[in-house]
């Protein structure tokens, strides 16, 4: 009994902070109608596994993606059809980025590192939601995925109920 | 004799379909019966104990109106898509299936949205239930005493006797098995009784396990009044021969007993039961009338017939006790149960004729051996004993509706069911045993429609926060039958587990649902 009960201490200090164990967006909110920097921040492998693949689907409504280079690391886009089209400076835009992968690398579980690229929120997405980005992290053994997105009702907040929540970022209203 | 050694062949085939099933029985409903809902639910679960194909749905709402309902049958489970503009109050829901023995399983359930209100309650079968009882006894009275009247008036007396009688006993036992036939279809249907006039009940008791037995019942029905005027002895013997082994086949293939396993015991002691059963009671009418008429072969025919029966009796005796073990599982099921009311009572009647049957073979027979003249109290004895065994008939006729206590033990044994649904999806989870300690999930997984999902992972997350066990996760193996196991996954404690069932779609897409469950 004592051993369960240490037990469950043990975790739930463990659970009490999701936040450095998750991969998460650097920038925790920003405006539809406009450029958003999105930082994937990496904190660890796959249960102690070194990373070598970072994978990171684009929400719709998310355009005009363009991924920053790493040095180590190989960068592959993977394009595709919109659900619908999207108005981007003045041009009618149907399709483009859909998923962006970071691969070929080796990022050691008690390293950190970031994965960046930069997109355009278009006015399309509703403010005061939170726009989930959706990433697996693949390692030498295992992977994670960090796609669960809370059902619509329950608040985004961090963690809640899932293990592996999806980054997300806050969406505030056109400035 | 080519048609004797086929019919042996068959009884011999179908003592060898080994396939074990029971008599179905509802272990589980989600909403269950006499809850309380806030919303209405999309969908209605029924489980159980074996896979059943459901015939007849209903849904009374509750202002009282009958509602359409979409019935599909997942394996153990049958699904009811509600209709999505259920009134508040309580609603009722009756069911109709057929179990894998040919029996209809019906019941109802209530479930209230918002409030209890006075819902109507499903419509009565009394009447319907009292006409498939008869229909049942006169069955059973033209396969015993017609088909056996015959053959003993061909093997044992050697000459017609009480014909008139075993001409009406097969009468009436083809209007039983023609009506057993169409009345099953009705009560399978849920019809009023004038259902029986239109084809769908008969269609439908067509494709049940009753039909093939009841072919075979107005077989030997046919074939022993065709035999009954035989051009020769060898003729009458043979056509006989054959109508008493389709008495045994059709007892063999039908009813509770047929499905118990081991099936090969079940179904031999049911075909000896039967055939036995014609042997003796196919004499009383005709020993009777030979009595009555004093003929000079009485003398000679009661002693064969004695001398025969006595082998008989027991083997009546080993192959009912045979089934009654099988069935009743432990003598408490003899009070507890409805079936083992009846086979008790049976068996005080069963005594009862068996003593008749020994006071015939030892004093009254020996009484007329000495003053031929004295056959009244013979006379009297028989037409008691054809009186008892018509009792016994009728008792045995209630099984029809009464699960044996073997197919109810199995449904307090079979796994915890858990059924998820959510617009996404649908997942349903078994837990076997349900029990704390290591505990093996089949997660059947479907979309909200009840189609199936196509997962490229599966996992299941257990956890229980009421003892601060945090959440396990352990991978499910997508096994051949189609579903997703976890085998030996721990439950250590009682209590209200979390149960969390996490399906990869695709690579970046999961579809996570999650509920309670108790575990004891």
């Amino acid at each position: 009994m004592r051993t369960y009960a240490l037990f469950a201490v043990a975790a739930a200090a463990l659970a009490a902070s999701p936040a450095i164990a998750h991969i998460t967006l650097e920038a925790k909110q920003a405006a539809v109608g406009s450029y958003y920097k999105a930082v994937f921040a990496v904190p660890h492998g796959c249960a102690g596994s070194p990373t070598v693949k970072v994978r990171v689907q684009i929400p719709e409504g998310v355009i005009g993606v363009k991924p920053m280079p790493k040095a180590g690391w190989t960068l592959d886009m993977v394009t595709g059809k919109y659900a619908s089209e999207y108005d981007y400076h003045g041009a009618k835009i149907s399709e483009g980025v859909t998923e962006v992968a970071w691969s070929g690398g080796k990022l050691s579980d008690q390293n950190y590192d970031e994965f960046v690229m930069q997109t355009f929120l278009t006015d399309t997405l509703k403010p005061n939601t939170v726009l989930y980005f959706p990433v697996v992290q693949e390692c030498e053994q295992g992977v994670s995925r960090w796609i669960d997105i809370p059902s619509a009702g329950q608040d985004g907040g961090h963690g809640h109920g899932s293990r592996t929540p999806a980054p997300g970022v806050r969406l505030l209203p056109k400035s | 004799m080519r048609l004797v050694a086929s019919l042996a062949a068959l009884l011999v085939a179908l003592c060898l379909a080994t396939a074990a099933h029971a008599h179905a029985v509802l272990i589980a409903a989600e909403p269950a019966d006499g809850s309380v809902l806030a919303e209405a639910p999309k969908m209605l679960v029924l489980r159980f104990n074996e896979a059943v194909a459901p015939t007849a749905v209903s849904l009374l709402d509750a202002a009282g109106r009958p509602r359409d309902v979409a019935i599909r049958a997942v394996d153990q489970s049958v699904l009811v898509s509600l209709p999505s503009d259920l009134p508040k109050g309580t609603q009722a829901i009756s069911y109709r299936v057929v179990s894998q023995d040919g029996h209809p399983v019906a019941g109802s359930l209530l479930f209230s949205i918002g409030t209890v209100t006075g819902a109507t309650a499903a419509p009565d079968g009394g009447v319907l239930h009292a006409l498939i009882w008869l229909a049942r006894l006169a069955l059973y009275f033209g396969l015993l005493a017609g088909v056996g009247g015959v053959f003993f008036a061909a093997w044992i007396s050697h000459g017609p006797a009480g014909e008139r009688l075993i001409m009406w006993a097969l009468k009436i036992g083809l209007v039983g098995a023609i009506a057993s036939l169409g009345l099953q279809g009705v009560d399978l249907l849920n019809l009023p009784l004038t259902g029986i006039l239109t084809r769908a009940a008969w269609a439908t008791a067509i494709n049940t396990s009753l039909f093939p037995a009841l072919l075979l019942a107005i077989a030997a029905m046919l074939i022993a009044a065709i035999a009954w005027r035989s051009p020769s002895i060898g003729a009458s013997w043979r056509r006989t021969a054959i109508a008493m082994i389709c008495v045994g086949l059709s007892f063999a293939i039908s009813g509770h007993a047929a499905t118990a396993s081991p099936q090969w015991l079940t179904r031999t002691a049911l075909f000896i039961h039967g055939v036995g059963l014609a042997y003796w009671m196919g004499a009383l009418a005709p020993l009777a009338v030979l009595a009555w008429q004093r003929k000079d072969s009485l003398l000679r025919v009661l002693r064969y017939f004695s001398t025969l029966a006595v082998p008989i009796v027991a083997l009546i005796a080993v192959s009912g006790l045979v089934l009654a073990v099988v069935q009743l599982e432990s003598f408490r099921a003899l009070v507890d149960t409805g079936y083992g009311n009846i086979l008790l009572l049976k068996l005080v009647l069963v005594s009862l004729l068996l003593v008749f049957a020994a006071l015939n073979r030892l004093v009254f027979t020996p009484a007329i051996a000495r003053e031929f003249h004295r056959t009244r109290p013979l006379q009297r004895s028989i037409a008691l004993e054809f009186v008892l065994m018509i009792a016994i008939l009728s008792l045995v006729a209630l099984w029809r509706f009464t699960p044996p206590p073997r197919a109810l033990a199995m449904s307090s044994d079979v796994p915890l069911a858990v059924h998820i649904h959510t617009d996404a999806a649908m997942f349903q989870v078994l837990i076997t045993p349900g029990k704390v300690g290591q505990n093996d999930f089949v997660l059947q997984l479907m979309n909200g429609d009840a189609s199936p999902f196509a997962a490229k992972e599966a996992a299941l997350t257990l956890s229980l926060p009421e003892r601060g066990i945090e959440p396990m996760e352990r991978s499910a193996t997508l096994g051949p039958d189609g579903y997703w196991h976890v085998n030996k996954a721990p439950l250590p404690f009682p209590g209200r587990w979390h149960m969390q069932i996490g399906a990869l779609v695709s690579d970046f897409k999961k579809v996570t649902l999650e509920d309670d469950v108790d575990i004891r």
